[in-house]
């Protein structure tokens, strides 16, 4: 059946196909590939991968905790160091003010953000990379490797959330009636976290150099955000700049407020972050699909 | 253009690919270079096409092998069908359910169990988490990993490890199948599995293209072959015609090889038919002449070879000789030649015996081709390959 309108193409010298044609020096410039997304089909996409999302975080997940005796406690644990750190030095020493909340609660809660951005982003920056070789033989939307890190940060996040409520118990007080307002919060520390991990991944794979630079990131966030103080160290006139670059200070300020202080998140930062993560998010991912198509070619 | 055509449809039109010829070594110097040439409006940039203006239409259930030497774009071609890399500039258009069939070793995790890990590839390559449950047996039976199947891939053979990737990828139900090199996989059960796989799904009507160096077994499985040479289609037609093109250009290049400052030389070679006829014919008397020429005195053995289309030979025999010194003619009659219908390469070499065993006078090396007129092999059941064209005198009864 092949081979009846097949045709042979037999010129030794000039390699040129039957009647003469030529091939050409180059393709025609109008079929010069372009990537073009279709916001539905990218969606539609993404809903079918939601098993492989899955699949890939439950692997790290079985994978990181099999030969550790500890096991998840130790999604616990780095927080909880810190959190100690952060209170003999910030609270003994520095003397940062919260007023009726205790400190070791107050930093807990910035320390739990800020753990599940730098585990997302540590991971997620080198979710493509250390993938290589399977990303060049399997299709999937590439976007689905940061994602799983971050799911995977997620289940470490929830882990973090539930000795919080112990923490709760443990210093009598109860969490304030508007915690609803942490849902809003969620999104944007989403987004902006997703936004962070699409660049990093995909820079990774293009340039090596950027894996060094997420130590110095990590470093450096943790006191550049306001984890162990609160926002309102930032300069007054300064703040809404930092919020629009980090909106994490307004995710963590707001958990703060609703969380242990029985306040309402202030609306006008709030909606800065949210702004800029929206930017973060859309931005990284139009950044992460234009360059997506160059992987097979630099792995 | 946007005619609908039926799953297992693969169209490319117009494709080409091109890579970095420069990307050896970006070190922040070549980078630091690279830049101050873009300020002066010299892109700087050298590329090299893989691809070059592919135009194929296949259709569904047809199975296609995809041949040519290192370097043609016969991966290329295949990863740009299996959407992980992109075309420089063409339309590639694939119908249906793409599956590979290829080895995973990369996603596999060593902490993990085979079981776990099964289930992993399924997610890898589209399948639905109770998909993959409803063929679990058929996986594990066909990677032969029994009992092993809860232990942690780590202490797998690597054996074990291969066949756990592929076998995964062996149960999709794809409309197009892509199979890239497994034959490297597994011993020699693990290929026939695997070939029997490939038979079975494209008896189900699956479109295949299969890339691979081991021409008898494309041979064994597709009907097409589409011959690529350096980045074009240079042959598209039935599988055997396809093959002995590629062949004939792989031996036209062994020719060229001249061996230089050894004892021995090949003054001259004949293959004639002992009928005194023009032609050779299968199962019919052909002589053998060889000329050697050198100062080389003693015991030396003289090897004799036949291979079609490959470097390894279908047949060697060899015969001790006396050198003396100047030419030395030598004939080997073969009485019944047993090769059927093609074009063949004579082989030959000279080692020596004695003092210095073993040493090397001529080098194994390719004299020439001789064609061969006859019948043409019987053809094998399909995914059955035929290691060398041998051809078998015989008579059935009833």
């Amino acid at each position: 059946m092949g081979g009846q309108r097949a045709q042979v193409i037999d010129d030794r010298e000039d390699r040129h196909p039957p009647g003469g044609v030529a091939i050409p020096d180059g393709p025609p410039p109008e079929l010069v590939f372009k990537r073009r997304l279709r916001p539905v089909q990218v969606a539609h996409e993404l809903w079918a991968a939601r098993e492989l999302v899955r699949a890939l975080a439950e692997r790290d997940l079985r994978a990181r905790y099999k030969q550790a005796v500890l096991g998840f406690a130790w999604a616990v644990l780095t927080p909880l160091a810190l959190c100690a750190i952060f209170t003999l030095v910030f609270h003994r020493a520095v003397k940062i003010e919260t007023g009726a909340v205790p400190y070791t609660l107050f930093a807990y809660v910035g320390l739990i953000v800020w753990q599940f951005f730098s585990n997302t982003m540590n991971q997620g920056a080198l979710s493509l990379a250390n993938n290589l070789s399977l990303l060049n033989k399997v299709y999937c939307p590439r976007e689905v490797f940061p994602l799983a890190t971050m799911l995977v940060a997620t289940v470490d996040m929830a882990i973090g959330v539930g000795v919080l409520g112990l923490m709760f118990l443990v210093f009598w007080t109860a969490p304030a009636a508007t915690f609803l307002w942490a849902l809003p919060l969620l999104l944007i520390q989403f987004a902006f976290t997703y936004g962070i991990a699409l660049i990093l991944s995909v820079a990774v794979v293009y340039l090596r150099d950027v894996r060094h630079l997420l130590p110095i990131i990590t470093q450096m966030g943790v006191f550049a955000t306001p984890v162990a103080y609160p926002l309102a160290k930032i300069p007054h006139r300064l703040q809404e700049i930092y919020v629009g670059v980090n909106p994490l200070g307004a995710v963590i300020e707001g958990y703060r407020k609703a969380l242990l202080y029985g306040e309402a998140p202030d609306g006008r930062m709030t909606l800065i972050a949210a702004a800029s993560s929206v930017v973060f998010l859309v931005g990284g991912y139009l950044f992460f699909k234009k360059l997506e198509t160059g992987i097979a070619d630099v792995a | 253009m946007s005619r609908d055509y039926p799953p297992g449809t693969i169209r490319t039109q117009q494709v080409w690919k091109r890579f970095r010829a420069d990307q050896q070594r970006m070190l922040l110097r070549d980078r630091v270079e690279q830049a101050a040439r873009r300020l002066r409006g010299d892109r700087g940039e050298d590329w090299r096409w893989a691809l070059r203006d592919i135009n194929l239409h296949i259709e569904p259930g047809e199975s296609v092998g995809l041949i040519g030497s290192n370097g043609s774009g016969k991966s290329t071609l295949l990863k740009m069908l299996t959407r992980v890399m992109y075309p420089y500039a063409g339309i590639i258009d694939v119908r249906g359910r793409i599956g590979a069939l290829i080895e995973i070793r990369a996603g596999i995790h060593p902490d993990l169990t085979g079981r776990e890990n099964i289930y992993l590839f399924g997610a890898l390559l589209g399948l639905k988490r109770r998909e993959v449950a409803g063929r679990f047996d058929d996986i594990v039976e066909f990677a032969r990993l029994g009992g092993a199947i809860d232990r942690q891939v780590k202490f797998y053979s690597s054996g074990m490890q291969m066949r756990l990737g592929f076998a995964v990828a062996a149960y999709l139900e794809p409309h197009v199948l892509l199979v890239d090199e497994v034959l490297a996989v597994g011993d020699a059960v693990f290929q026939q599995r695997c070939l029997d796989r490939m038979r079975e799904v494209a008896e189900q009507g699956t479109t295949i293209v299969f890339v691979s160096h081991d021409l008898p077994a494309v041979q064994s499985i597709c009907r097409r072959g589409v011959w690529l040479e350096q980045g074009t289609v240079r042959v598209d037609a039935g599988i055997k015609d396809a093959l002995a093109g590629y062949r004939d250009s792989i031996e036209a290049q062994s020719e060229a090889s001249a061996r230089v400052g050894e004892p021995l030389a090949l003054l001259k070679y004949e293959v004639r038919a002992g009928s005194g006829e023009e032609t050779l014919h299968t199962d019919e008397p052909v002589t053998v002449e060889l000329t050697l020429a050198g100062d080389y005195r003693g015991d030396a053995t003289l090897h004799l070879g036949v291979s079609e289309g490959t470097s390894s030979p279908i047949f060697q025999i060899s015969h001790e000789i006396r050198l003396t010194g100047g030419d030395h003619r030598v004939a080997c009659v073969i009485p019944r030649l047993p090769l059927p219908r093609g074009r063949y390469t004579l082989w030959t070499g000279v080692y020596s015996i004695g003092k210095t065993d073993g040493g090397t006078l001529m080098s194994w090396h390719s004299a020439g081709q001789f064609d061969v007129f006859g019948p043409m092999l019987d053809t094998p059941p399909r995914a059955v390959v035929l290691a060398a064209p041998v051809f078998v005198p015989h008579q059935w009864e009833e």
